[in-house]
């Protein structure tokens, strides 16, 4: 029996230009973190081989440093690293691995996997057959080489590869790099281990994309897993287990306010949320300016409890009551002007209006709360 | 608010009680002089409201000098219907019971209904202040501050506004103005007053403008990145395959093969040029056969030609030498009529010598016989000259003298008459027979005389009588007399004449005389102007000549009739002498002709034997025929040579050595190329190598997305800035724009009251108000048109006007608003002049007729017109 574990889409060397500094660098971080505990499970589980399809890295320009930080990373687990390139990281003539292996930073375990050729691991009783991006896209199916190419009897064949399967995700995917869906079949693969699609997913049984180990967008179609596939005997069906491996879910959330109670829901429901979480809010529906206030506290709060919060309040109507301006002391002509900005947030200039409303009531609250004692 | 009552007792002026009852609704004129306590009744009212009671600090209100007083104020006034009173004491006894409508509120609870009812304020400690008073400070004039408008306005300002407020149906803010300036602070720190950035704002656009450049050039570089990539990519295929390929080593077997190729057709082509040369060779021989062959054809024809020559010569020579006798016969003929023509011409010469002769011959007998006659002429006139000449010096007279003699008989007449005028008359008539002697000579008869000189007149036998003529004249008459008969007879003598008519005869002959012989020596000039000895010589050449002339003719033969003429003779000389000369050159000519004739027959004779000679040697047969044979032979090789030539010549053209050239350099330069491209190619796969892994060490698009995190961070908080700038600016703009339009909807009614008392006080005046209500520009209407005079520049007496009538407006104002008015005037106007007294007196009823007014003062001469009775305050105390 076989065991192996599939991952993809590892991405590293990935910015997060939309986060707080902080977060930016913990997120980026989080990428590689992640390597070292699949490294740690693949011991654990005593696999045969890491299977690595392809969008290691996500820039070919990556830096030295994140390079070795990559290879170091994959150090707990001394079995064979099988890796392709994907289209972030395609073998090129000139590519981020051959700049690896210039450094000498590839240990011997890595398997580069950069030119399409049958890798035997006749010990371990399996081939690869990868199908490495050479260039950033590509039109053929890179994969059609595996029909013919010959493998010794016995092993296991199993192919590597980075694309999108023709006809379940086409649109989808973030690149064109066809795979036939039929692949496995015609190739007679015991496993087609997939990259490029950031979930994991089964495509049949012998094709899976593992998806990426660390979740790094907003999508919730099951990211943040790795595959531990045990493969019984050449032309046995394999067993395919998803183990979680992700540290920071994201997640996305649209709220409508609409009634006060509305804001309590939405902070309790803020607060269901995992620790570690990336967390997108986007709020329509209106609000009173005593209940901005509120809301503020409450995202603050949440901001310190989450890996990252952002949220968008653009949609958020600022709705001044007789009561908000009671409470504020808005009288005289300043209630005016907080009536004439609260009708303008809906028109052209309603954003610079929403603000000078925000200000206007940090201002007088501030002052009440100073005028208290006065 | 009206009030009804007032009463105090133990309070300054006022130990006993004071109380005034029946308060008029509208104006209540109180009068009284200096120190009768108006101002204590002013205080009085003042203390039972502002003052707390419990206030310690209101000892001026105790009587002088009664430390134990209570001073008490009880006031009575109706407020909507509801009756109110008030009792308040202070210091001894510490009292405020405020009874509205029979509800009691005692102490603080009674003082803060009246502070709320008429908007004012208790001081926190000590005595009531101006700053406290509010809108009765406005309303409530103390004596002497009637000018003051500022302080009490702004004091009464909060009140004013919350009061007007509510009637504008607008709530004012009381937090307005801070926030404004807090607004206008917060927005300084992003925007400059015109609207540009700064600080942070500013910071946060140039960190953008910084990272967008650098996050540019960074994309720029990985572009560059990934172009060289691919580059890196192609030239390796590029060169995998040039190495498969090895193209140039085919090129240069090409060219070998061209090459090869290209010598086979350079021998050729030398064979080619040695065949060429013969053939050139060849032409040039036959070329010589051929001028050889014509040399003996040439010979035979030139002998023909020199036997024609001769022929030609020996006939010319033949028909010159036939010519010559005719020729010889001619020139003599024309000697012999040359000959004669110069004998007729001799003969003609002669007759006309002769004929000149004879006309000079002539010529001279007639000189001859005039000169004669002049002669005879010449020689009677000279003879009758000689004889008038004689005549003329026989005589001769002076013309003066004849002149003077005539001026002198003249004169001498002049005197007779003078002295017979002058002269005594001496009548004489005597009787007959008598007589007498008159100076000595006897006179008888009648006479007359004339005595210019005493006479005697002797009477005989009576004696004499002497007459004396009188005076000078006489005598001096006689003596000019005298002296000119002495000049006459002188000149008479000296004429030779006896008289004056016989002189001017004499003058007379002469002149005659004269011209006769003027008239004969011209004459004589005509006949003989170089006199006569050269007329006779003349004469006598003349007579010599015509001998002579008559000899030469006889010598010359007679002439006959038919003669030629000289001019003929002399033409026909002429022709003869040129037919002479013609027939002589004619026959020169022709011997000249005729020895070159001889010359040319004898040296066309020569040449004809040399060349004759020549032609009749005996191997020139055999030469020619050995040419012959020659030219056949050389024909012959000629054309075996050019058939031979263009064969080959098509050989060569059809190899193209220049095209197998050109492939030779073709395929040899290809090679190189191919070589050179890659050896470039080599050369630039080590350099973009080199390149990307320097490049690709510094990350580049790790950076750039750092970069990019970074520039997106800095366009969020610029955004973030930019919104909240102009959100402030937005706020700002609209604040101040509210506030403004605030102020002026409060403005408006003030100063609609404004302007109605102003009417009154100053036709078509108007009152402007700062946003604090506070009289700011009175602006009138003068003779040279508007005039604005700032209120703090004004008169202290337009000034106090000018505030009491801005006091009356906020009155009616508060009014409107539903607001208690009291109006308390403690001598006022005190410095407004007659005609503005009278005009206040209007204003001030006007406000009568709406608010309760008391007045106080002292001069109440200027109040009786108020339409009220005055109350003394004096009496009031009785």
């Amino acid at each position: 029996m076989s065991r192996f574990l599939h991952t993809a889409d590892w991405q590293v060397g990935r910015q997060y230009s939309n986060f707080a500094p902080d977060d930016a660098v913990a997120l980026a971080e989080a990428r590689l973190s992640v390597i070292e505990r699949i490294a740690d499970l693949a011991s654990e589980e005593a696999v045969d081989a890491v299977l690595v399809a392809g969008d290691v890295f996500d820039a070919q320009t990556v830096s030295d440093r994140t390079i070795r930080r990559l290879f170091n990373a994959m150090s707990p687990y001394t079995g064979p690293w099988i890796l392709i390139p994907g289209n972030h990281d395609a073998a090129l003539a000139e590519s981020v691995w051959t700049r690896a292996q210039r450094l000498g930073a590839v240990p011997d375990n890595a398997h580069l996997a950069l030119r399409p050729k049958v890798l035997e691991f006749a010990e371990a009783g399996f081939a690869v057959l990868p199908a490495p991006l050479t260039q950033r896209h590509t039109q053929t199916d890179l994969t059609g080489w595996f029909d013919q190419a010959e493998t010794p009897l016995g092993l296991l064949r199993i192919g590597l590869a980075h694309g999108s399967v023709q006809g379940i995700l086409a649109e989808e995917v973030d690149s064109p790099n066809p795979i036939a869906a039929n692949r496995a079949d015609t190739a007679r693969l015991d496993y087609l281990a997939l990259g490029d699609w950031h979930g994991s997913k089964e495509i049949s049984l012998r094709v899976w994309y593992s998806g990426t180990p660390e979740q790094d967008r907003f999508k919730g179609n099951d990211p943040g897993n790795v595959l531990l596939v045990d493969i019984p005997k050449a032309g046995a069906e394999p067993r395919v287990e998803i183990r979680p491996t992700g540290q920071h879910p994201w997640i996305q959330m649209t709220e409508r306010l609409a009634v006060s109670s509305d804001l309590d829901q939405l902070i309790a429901k803020l607060e269901q949320q995992p620790e570690k979480a990336v967390v997108a809010l986007r709020l329509e529906g209106e609000i009173t300016l005593l209940g901005k206030q509120q809301l503020e506290g409450s995202l603050s709060v949440a901001e310190a409890r989450f890996r990252s919060l952002r949220y968008d309040l653009s949609d958020l109507s600022l709705l001044a009551t007789d009561e908000d301006i009671a409470a504020l002391h808005a009288d005289g002509y300043v209630g005016e002007v907080i009536s004439e900005l609260r009708d303008e947030q809906n028109g052209d200039a309603g954003e610079i209006a929403r603000e000078a409303m925000a200000i206007l009531a940090s201002m007088l609250l501030e002052k009440q709360a100073v005028g208290g004692d006065a | 608010m009206r009030l009804l009552r007032l009463k105090a007792e133990q309070l300054r002026q006022f130990r006993d009680p004071v109380e005034i009852r029946d308060l008029e609704p509208g104006i209540n004129l109180f009068i009284g002089p200096n120190e009768s306590g108006k101002t204590t009744l002013v205080r009085a009212i003042r203390a039972a409201f502002f003052e707390r009671h419990k206030s310690s600090s209101v000892n001026d209100l105790q009587p002088w000098g009664d430390s134990a007083a209570a001073p008490t104020v009880e006031l009575d006034f109706e407020w909507q219907g509801q009756s109110w009173k008030l009792v308040k004491s202070f210091l001894k006894k510490k009292l405020c019971d405020l009874t509205v409508d029979g509800t009691v509120y005692s102490g603080d609870e009674g003082e803060e209904r009246l502070s709320n009812l008429l908007g004012y304020e208790y001081a926190g400690k000590g005595a009531s202040q101006q700053k406290h008073w509010g809108i009765p400070g406005l309303l409530w004039v103390e004596q002497g501050s009637g000018e003051e408008i500022q302080g009490p306005v702004e004091f009464a300002g909060e009140h004013l506004k919350a009061a007007l407020g509510g009637n504008l149906g607008e709530v004012t803010s009381s937090r307005g103005d801070a926030l404004i300036n807090q607004v206008a602070a917060e927005r300084a720190k992003l925007l400059t007053a015109t609207g540009k950035t700064t600080g942070d704002y500013a910071k946060a656009i140039a960190e953008v403008d910084r990272l967008q450049e650098q996050f540019e050039a960074l994309q720029d570089r990985v572009r560059q990145y990934r172009e060289q990539v691919d580059r890196l990519g192609q030239l390796r295929e590029e060169k995998a395959r040039a190495e498969t390929d090895r193209l140039w080593e085919s090129y240069r077997q090409q060219a070998k093969d061209a090459e090869a190729r290209l010598a086979e057709v350079m021998a050729w082509q030398r064979d080619q040029d040695r065949d060429q040369q013969a053939l050139e060779e060849c032409q040039t021989s036959i070329q010589t056969t051929l001028e050889l062959l014509n040399g003996f054809q040439d010979k035979q024809t030139e002998l023909a030609r020199r036997e024609e020559e001769k022929g030609e010569a020996e006939q010319k020579q033949a028909d010159l030498e036939t010519r010559k006798p005719g020729h010889e016969k001619a020139v003599a003929e024309a000697g012999q009529a040359h000959k004669a023509a110069r004998k007729t011409l001799k003969l003609a010469q002669q007759h006309q010598q002769r004929k000149e002769l004879a006309r000079e011959l002539q010529g001279i007998e007639a000189d001859l016989e005039s000169d004669t006659a002049k002669l005879a002429r010449a020689r009677e006139l000279h003879s009758v000259l000689l004889e008038n000449r004689q005549k003329q010096q026989s005589l001769e007279i002076d013309p003066q003298a004849v002149e003077r003699l005539k001026g002198v008989t003249s004169e001498l007449d002049h005197l007779a008459i003078q002295q017979d005028a002058v002269a005594t008359r001496l009548q004489i008539d005597l009787t007959d027979d008598q007589s007498i002697t008159l100076n000595g000579e006897r006179v008888v008869g009648r006479s007359e005389h004339l005595l210019i000189e005493p006479g005697e007149v002797a009477i005989e036998g009576v004696g004499t009588l002497r007459v004396l003529p009188g005076g000078e004249d006489v005598a001096e008459i006689a003596r000019a007399r005298q002296n000119l008969t002495d000049d006459q007879e002188s000149l008479l003598s000296r004429l030779r004449v006896t008289s004056l008519a016989e002189a001017e005869g004499r003058l007379k002959q002469l002149q005659e005389l004269k011209q006769a012989i003027q008239r004969d020596e011209s004459l004589l000039k005509e006949s003989a102007p170089e006199g006569l000895e050269a007329l006779s010589d003349r004469l006598r050449l003349r007579q010599a000549r015509k001998d002579e002339l008559a000899s030469q003719i006889q010598a010359l033969p007679e002439q006959d009739d038919n003669s030629s003429p000289l001019s003929l003779a002399e033409a026909q000389l002429e022709s003869a002498q040129q037919v002479l000369e013609s027939a002589e050159a004619a026959r020169q000519k022709l011997t000249g002709d005729l020895s070159l004739a001889e010359q040319a027959l004898n040296r066309a004779k020569q040449e004809w034997e040399r060349l004759n000679n020549e032609l009749q040697a005996p191997d020139r047969k055999q030469r020619e025929k050995q040419a012959s044979d020659r030219l056949i032979e050389l024909r012959l090789k000629e054309s075996g040579l050019k058939e031979r030539l263009a064969e080959r010549e098509k050989q060569i053209d059809q190899a193209q050595p220049d095209v197998l050239e050109q492939d030779f350099e073709r395929f040899n330069k290809s090679a190189d190329a191919a070589e050179q491209q890659q050896e470039n190619r080599n050369r630039d796969l080590i350099k973009i190598q080199a390149f990307l892994e320097a490049a690709g060490a510094e990350g580049l698009e790790e950076q750039s997305a750092e970069l990019e995190t970074e520039l997106d961070r800095a366009n969020r908080r610029r955004r973030e800035l930019e919104r909240r700038a102009k959100a402030l600016d937005l706020l700002l703009t609209r604040l101040t724009e509210h506030r403004l339009e605030l102020t002026r909807q409060l403005q408006a009614p003030l100063q609609r009251h404004l302007n109605r008392y102003l009417q009154l006080l100053f036709p078509e005046a108007s009152l402007t108000v700062d946003e604090n209500l506070i009289p700011e520009v009175l602006i009138r209407q003068g003779l040279g048109g508007e005039e604005r005079g700032k209120f703090e520049e004004l008169s202290f007496g337009a000034r106090e006007q000018t505030a009491l009538v801005s006091r009356l407006a906020y009155a009616d104002l508060l009014l409107e608003a539903g607001r208690p008015t009291l109006i308390i005037l403690d001598d006022a106007l005190v410095h407004s002049d007659a005609e503005r007294l009278i005009a206040m007196k209007r204003v001030l009823y006007d406000a009568g007729q709406r608010h309760q007014m008391l007045l106080f003062t002292c001069h109440p001469d200027n109040w009786r017109d108020m339409g009220v009775i005055a109350r003394d305050v004096e009496e009031l105390k009785g």
